[in-house]
């Protein structure tokens, strides 16, 4: 990836600091409060807004919106993935601190959904991002979301909300994957 | 109607048709396009280029670029249409006359393929970065076949969860 490293990982972090004596306290707090990073990526993110806001108030689970990849635990990837998005989709992933967690939204990053034989919609996320949990629908209702948030506390806590190691000790692979679309790695300027 | 009377008095006019109240239809040779444009937006007060779009007629081999004028002091819309050839497609660019065609025929050009000669920005990428075959809404452009080649089969043959799949290509993978 040449001069663009800062955009992205590019080689594995030599160690994780996770475990430990305090793991299970960790696990539990952290559970409580997902921060989700405020990042749409199809038509499913409209329903991220009633989720988050006062008709259905996901701020009760802890769970809210932040605006910086930086502070996030969460990154939904609210249906369809065009190639073009994927490559910010990676570099969002790669910016945030782990432990992290993907959740995916709809039928679209399962097998492709309607899309499926789209020149521009990746079929399978799974390739290119570990995902923790899945919610189906096309698209999923709010209702449905929480439940899949609430299944996610459930991984954290019991410490199997491991997507993000996976992506490390699997590095190399998922970069193969992801190099056999994304040909150029170069964001452009925007200056506009 | 009274404009298409007019219009076929100044031009060649191949195909005409009153399709609404408030929507005409023009169609013209290559050469006389741009002329007919400029007349609609002189003279005729059809100042706003609403959009251009095209279609691949490829049975004949041709593409059609159709622009979409609208005139907002008699409220009324008509479409410019005319016939190019499909092989090595080529055509004078208008967005001397219309500042925004410059991004429509940018979209042309990458989906279609359509050469607009002398629009300074049409070669660069608008929505497809890397693109790396036959621009994409041809009809002779597989879309279906290229999604199987690029981003693999829809899901999995034997049913399985893909997530056990995931595991087992990265075990695969290691012992490579």
């Amino acid at each position: 990836m040449g001069k663009d490293k800062n955009y992205f990982l590019n080689e594995k972090p030599e160690k994780m600091t996770y475990g430990g004596v305090f793991r299970k306290i960790n696990d539990w707090a952290r559970a409580r409060s997902l921060w989700v990073v405020a990042y749409g990526t199809g038509c499913g993110s409209i329903e991220l807004r009633p989720t988050f806001t006062s008709r259905f108030d996901a701020e009760r689970l802890g769970m809210r919106m932040v605006g910086t990849p930086r502070q996030a635990d969460v990154l939904i990837i609210s249906g369809y993935l065009t190639v073009k998005t994927l490559k910010r989709v990676i570099r969002v992933y790669e910016q945030m601190q782990s432990p992290k967690y993907v959740v995916a939204l709809g039928a679209c990053p399962i097998n492709g959904g309607m899309y499926y034989d789209s020149y521009n919609a990746i079929n399978r996320l799974d390739l290119y991002l570990p995902v923790d949990v899945w919610i189906t629908g096309c698209m999923p209702r709010p209702e449905a979301i929480l439940a899949g948030f609430k299944r996610l506390q459930e991984l954290i806590d019991s410490g199997k909300a491991d997507g993000w190691k996976k992506y490390i000790e699997n590095l190399d692979w998922y970069r193969e994957n992801q190099r056999k679309i994304i040909k150029n790695w170069r964001m452009p300027n925007y200056n506009w | 109607m009274e404009i298409l009377d007019k219009l076929k008095e100044k031009f060649e006019i191949l195909q005409s048709q009153e399709k609404r109240e408030d929507l005409a239809l023009v169609g013209t040779t290559e050469k006389d396009l741009i002329p007919l444009l400029v007349y609609l937006k002189e003279y005729e007060g059809y100042k706003t280029l609403v959009m251009i779009s095209c279609v691949d007629w490829i049975e004949e081999g041709k593409f059609e670029l159709v622009y979409n004028l609208w005139n907002p002091s008699k409220k009324h819309n008509i479409l410019v249409k005319t016939k190019i050839p499909r092989e090595a497609p080529k055509f004078q660019t208008i967005y001397k006359i219309w500042p925004q065609a410059e991004a429509y025929e940018r979209e042309i050009h990458e989906m279609f393929g359509v050469d607009f000669e002398g629009n300074p920005t049409q070669h660069e990428e608008l929505i497809l970065e890397d693109w790396d075959d036959i621009p994409p809404m041809r009809r002779d452009f597989d879309t279906l076949k290229y999604s199987m080649e690029k981003f693999g089969e829809r899901e999995p043959k034997s049913g399985i969860i893909i997530r056990k799949q995931i595991s087992e290509q990265y075990d695969e993978w290691r012992r490579k």
